[in-house]
């Protein structure tokens, strides 16, 4: 068999539902866009962890400092797993660490704006939780195994997380004219970048994501489901949602909204969103304090970064 | 004589706040300043252990203020964030921020060694809460006892964490002391059993652990001065790194006065 039959039997393989191991053989092209595809997934466990970080000293309760150290430790933990199944197609971690603070490679769109109240605490482990998992779900059926098997446990985890970012949305609705104005104030300003989080549509018959069940689910799909489940919790807690064009159109069975900024998406996530800079230069100062550390404890191997 | 035998005076209720609040604001104040290192800590690896230590703590200090709310007939919460920073008793240990990696790992290894003493004592206190609280709080913290070791090992291992390390600890010893200041009726408390041993005898026992580790690994001990300097203001002292850290974690709080969050 030579090597376009071989690649021919293995994207059969995969597009009838068919599963691959790190060992197992893979064409190129393949290895390539799940690489790209857990790398973008690594880095934006690690950047998402910055805006909540901002909001661990100042949690306002024991309970509330307590959930919220704990989440963005489970997603500093979920980075750390999906840069090991990164790592076992052939990147080494430091250097996508590297490629990250050097602005090659991307992270999610939500992890580009800042966070301004205590609102934002809730309204992003409510929401951009809940928009994460519905992508995470449909990853669990990912045609390459590891990270199927990863988004597992990462999902059991995400489950948490919302119900802490609900709980906190909740008390706040529940509390001063203030303290809903501050959750109202934070679903406006999120609600847009919430709504590009899953992009554009994509053609089925050339997203290769998808034929090759690297994702299970496409764009505009994962975006519905998010809207089905979430838009009516969020006008049952009394919410408005700042689209005057949102419905859900019986006829056609789907959500209507107005069309989101595609150019505010793209270029957020090349780096010229509200925090991206200084998100990354964040990073790289981090990086860069405790670099003596790493090479103290690991040597020459920690030299790359 | 055991506690059961003699009721409590108002005395003896006020010391075992004094030495609840101590140790609660001890736990509660690290937590915040470590729980920092969240996200950004040297490797991923350690940055998930790191934080649950720091979460460790924060539980811990929960379960302190809870106790003390008890006694008080105060609220947890209200008490771990509603006071003034010049009404936290922590130790000076805890007024200083993160700082470098290096300077974590030897404040918390000071502060996990004297925090192991304390809770061996206290988990045969007359005062059965503590002890039982003590006795769980131990489990947690010998796992943290051997994480801090690890780490002071090899930081102290590398030419440069050395010198870090040195840096670190020199002027550290006695805010680290702070934690053995004597409290108000002290002795009214070792008589009942609550505390069963002087702050005296829980320092020198610490010292006893820390300073051949020191010497072993060529760290600077405590100098003589360290040991004759005067603590009875060890957990009163505030510094204006905590002052801002207070400002950080009443903020949210601060913004709505008597709301729930």
């Amino acid at each position: 068999m030579d090597d376009q039959e071989r690649a021919d039997a293995f994207y059969a393989h995969v597009s009838g539902g068919g599963k691959v191991e790190a060992d197992d053989w893979m064409p190129d092209d393949y290895r390539a866009a799940v690489l790209k595809f857990v790398e973008m997934h690594a880095n934006s466990e690690l950047m998402g962890v910055l805006p909540e970080r901002e909001w661990i000293l100042r949690a306002p309760t024991l309970k509330r400092k307590l959930a919220l150290t704990s989440k963005v430790q489970d997603e500093v933990g979920h980075a750390q797993l999906l840069y090991r199944v990164a790592e076992d197609l052939g990147k080494p971690r430091e250097q996508m660490l590297a490629d990250l603070m050097a602005g090659k490679t991307k992270f999610h769109n939500v992890f580009h704006y800042p966070t301004r109240s205590w609102g934002d605490v809730g309204i992003i482990a409510w929401l951009v939780d809940a928009a994460a998992i519905v992508s995470q779900q449909a990853l669990r059926d990912s045609s390459y195994a590891p990270y199927a098997r990863t988004m597992k446990k990462i999902c059991w985890e995400e489950s948490v997380h919302i119900m802490h970012g609900r709980d906190v949305v909740l008390t706040l609705m529940n509390g001063s004219p203030r303290q809903r104005e501050m959750v109202q104030e934070a679903l406006d300003r999120w609600w847009g970048p919430l709504m590009q989080m899953h992009g554009p549509p994509t053609d089925p018959a050339t997203d290769r994501d998808l034929i090759w069940k690297i994702k299970a689910k496409g764009n505009e799909q994962l975006r519905q489901e998010f809207l089905s489940i979430y838009v009516p919790r969020i006008w049952e807690l009394g919410l408005t949602i700042p689209d005057a064009a949102l419905r859900h159109d019986d006829g056609e069975g789907r959500w209507q909204y107005t069309e989101p900024d595609w150019a505010e998406l793209r270029s957020v996530v090349t780096g010229h969103g509200p925090m991206s800079q200084e998100r990354l230069e964040f990073r790289r100062t981090s990086h860069a304090a405790t670099q003596w550390v790493r090479d103290a404890v690991l040597g020459a191997s920690s030299a790359a970064a | 004589m055991s506690v059961a035998d003699v009721p409590p005076t108002e005395a003896s209720r006020e010391a075992l706040a004094q030495l609840l609040l101590g140790i609660a604001d001890d736990e509660f104040v690290i937590g915040f300043w470590d729980s920092e290192w969240t996200g950004i800590a040297p490797m991923l690896e350690e940055d998930v252990a790191t934080s649950s230590i720091s979460q460790d703590e924060i539980g811990h200090a929960r379960a302190l203020y809870e106790l003390l709310a008890e006694l008080t007939g105060d609220d947890a919460d209200a008490i771990a964030f509603g006071r003034e920073p010049d009404a936290y008793r922590h130790a000076a240990l805890m007024n200083h921020p993160r700082t470098d990696w290096a300077f974590t790992i030897a404040r918390r290894y000071l502060y996990e060694i004297a925090d192991a003493v304390r809770l061996e004592a206290l988990a045969r206190s007359s005062y059965a809460p503590l002890a039982q609280l003590a006795a769980k709080m131990r489990r947690e913290e010998r796992y943290h006892l051997m994480h801090l070791d690890t780490w002071l090992r090899r930081l102290a291992a590398d030419d440069n964490g050395t010198e870090r390390l040195a840096a670190a600890l020199r002027g550290l010893w006695t805010d680290a002391l702070a934690i053995f200041a004597p409290i108000a009726d002290e002795a009214l408390l070792v008589q009942r059993g609550e505390l069963p041993e002087p702050m005296a005898a829980l320092r020198a026992r610490w010292l006893e652990q820390v300073t051949p580790v020191m010497a072993e690994l060529g760290l600077p001990g405590p100098t003589p001065e360290d040991l004759s300097a005067g603590i009875d203001d060890g957990r009163t002292r505030r510094t204006d790194d905590f002052r801002w850290l207070h400002g950080e974690f009443t903020m949210v709080a601060a913004s709505e006065r008597g709301a729930t969050w």
